[in-house]
């Protein structure tokens, strides 16, 4: 990792580091609340059979109970979409969009190897990652705490949560940046990264509300994100071996792959 | 030792039957201004990428400071200061921020920058507004200053004086021969061949991929043709085989010609003759480099 680099990358998205994070954060408290409020209603709803038992499913997430709340929480789109901005929207373009932009002439002008530059926005990207996702998990304890259902939360499997969804979301992270280091350009790397990333939701979408396409959840990362079983205690250490093999495989292709390009002048 | 040298550096990009750079042999040697002149597409960007380690030879190799450029590369960028053709910033950034941040990763202290910024007119109220407000020379301005604010051994700039006005030329032009009379080297590409004539100890054409020559410019310049005229009372001296003199053309009193190599037999020449008024044009590098590029010329001409 390059100190002087990382410092300027962190200048560069510290103020959006905030705005997501604090989204989060109030995101994260919200759930909590709303089946404080609502849980008991959205129980009798569901025992109704008004709405299928499968809608409740995704992701292990549901407001009828507070783990549920909490899972869903991490699992629904704005909290994903939130998270994509670093784990996405920034390892993206952390190499394809220097090199479209020309800066990263600028860059590897120092005596900073392609590797190094590399290492330093995949640290960058685990820091951003690390913060966001800690802000949904306080934002989650926050809003428990504020309901006075703490202990029903079960707060020392928090620290696991976060683990499993940063592991996620850098797993994410490292397919984006694989993709920038292999592009010229800013709109192939972001778009193979969100296609691997959307792919993976329909996937977990698909096979949570459709029985018989249940094995398809295997295929996707998101059903390796276990917040209520994390929360419950049951944390499946496969899950995490999974998410991490995942991330091994895309920071060893990039390693590999961004030394061996040639960087043509940019046009 | 050569701070630059090259064995046979050849890339071709992916398929393509035509190589961007062929079988290069060239030495750049420490303190000279050395300058690579070609057109667009002549490889010189590709000639210096290859030295900064942003390509990979297809075959042969070279030396940057001594180092190997495939298993040197960032330790030549370390002693290196480097201005790449239409340099490109974060925008988002000060001129004062982004020299601070390159000079920390370079990991050198930027010795040179308040002496740069002052002779390159980039005043400290200039230089503390965004870069995304700066005009394309100020860019410029704030490119040279990153490539030489660290005080390289070496400089590869790539056409550095783009955007400069005549002025800031002149005050580029007295920095690169301070640079040269503290022992640094500097190799720059460009097109502009009035500048090479005048700041360069040496010069390399390249031409589709090819050095063409490689030479000190005084002696590529007294191989030029020069143009003569010569105005006359009387008979219009022979000057029919002499050695160096060509294309001679008698209209009335005027005589033009022109004149290669040593002046000293034309001048015997014309001794006898009543010459009123003689001009002998200097030669100049874009003289010589037009004859280099005659056959592109020609294609360029429309049958």
């Amino acid at each position: 990792m390059n100190l002087a680099y990382f410092t300027h990358l962190w200048r560069a998205n510290r103020v959006r580091l905030l705005i997501v994070t604090a989204a989060l954060v109030l995101w994260g408290s919200l759930l909590p609340v709303i089946y404080d409020a609502f849980g008991e209603q959205f129980k009798e709803l569901m025992a109704s059979g008004l709405i299928p038992r499968q809608m409740a499913e995704f992701g292990g997430g549901d407001i009828f109970s507070l783990t549920g709340s909490v899972a869903l929480g991490f699992i629904h789109p704005f909290a994903v979409a939130l998270n994509l901005v670093f784990s996405v929207g920034f390892a993206g373009a952390a190499i394809a969009g220097e090199r479209q932009r020309g800066t990263l002439e600028v860059l590897l002008a120092r005596p900073i190897s392609r590797r190094r530059a590399y290492g330093t926005a995949l640290v960058a990207s685990a820091l951003f990652v690390g913060v966001t996702v800690a802000g949904l998990t306080l934002g989650a304890l926050a809003g428990t705490a504020a309901t006075g259902r703490i202990a029903e939360l079960g707060p020392q499997n928090l620290p696991l949560l976060w683990l499993n969804a940063v592991l996620l979301y850098m797993a994410f992270a490292a397919v984006a940046l694989a993709a920038s280091v292999s592009s010229d350009r800013l709109t192939p790397a972001l778009g193979v990264a969100l296609a691997f990333v959307l792919v993976s939701y329909f996937l977990e979408a698909l096979g949570s509300l459709w029985p018989d396409a249940a094995f398809l959840q295997d295929y996707s990362l998101f059903h390796y994100l276990d917040a209520r079983g994390v929360l419950s205690g049951l944390a499946d250490a496969r899950y995490f071996a999974i998410l991490a093999a995942v991330i091994v495989a895309a920071v060893a292709y990039a390693l590999v792959m961004f030394p061996r390009r040639d960087l043509a002048a940019p046009s | 030792m050569a701070v630059i040298e090259t064995r046979g550096l050849t890339k071709r990009y992916g398929r393509e039957l035509t190589p961007a750079l062929a079988d290069l042999d060239l030495r750049v040697e420490p303190g000279e201004i050395f300058g690579f002149l070609g057109p667009n597409g002549a490889g010189k960007s590709t000639t210096i990428r290859l030295l900064l380690g942003f390509l990979h030879p297809t075959a042969g190799g070279a030396t940057v400071l001594d180092r190997d450029i495939e298993t040197g590369s960032v330790e030549i960028r370390r002693r290196t200061g480097y201005l790449p053709g239409g340099i490109a910033f974060w925008d988002g950034l000060t001129g004062e921020h982004l020299l601070d941040e390159l000079a920390a990763m370079s990991g050198r202290p930027p010795v040179r920058r308040a002496d740069l910024a002052d002779r390159l007119e980039l005043p400290v109220a200039t230089i503390r507004r965004p870069i995304r407000d700066y005009s394309r020379g100020m860019r410029q301005k704030l490119g040279i200053i990153q490539a030489l604010q660290h005080d390289p051994e070496l400089a590869i700039l790539d056409e550095p004086s783009e955007g400069l006005d005549p002025l800031m030329q002149r005050a580029f032009y007295e920095i690169l021969e301070d640079l040269k009379r503290d022992g640094r080297t500097i190799f720059f590409s460009s097109h502009i061949l009035s500048e090479v004539e005048r700041i360069c100890d040496r010069v390399a054409i390249v031409r589709h991929g090819r050095l063409v020559a490689l030479e000190d410019v005084g002696s590529l310049l007294a191989r030029r043709k020069r143009n003569v005229e010569m105005r006359f009372e009387g008979d219009p001296p022979v000057l029919d085989g002499l050695a160096g003199v060509s294309d001679v053309r008698v209209a009335g009193d005027r005589l033009t010609c022109r004149l290669e190599g040593d002046v000293g037999p034309f001048l015997r020449a014309i001794a006898g003759t009543q010459v009123r008024d003689l001009t002998i044009e200097p030669a100049r590098l874009e003289d010589a480099f037009l004859e280099y590029y005659a056959d592109d010329l020609d294609r360029a001409v429309p049958a």
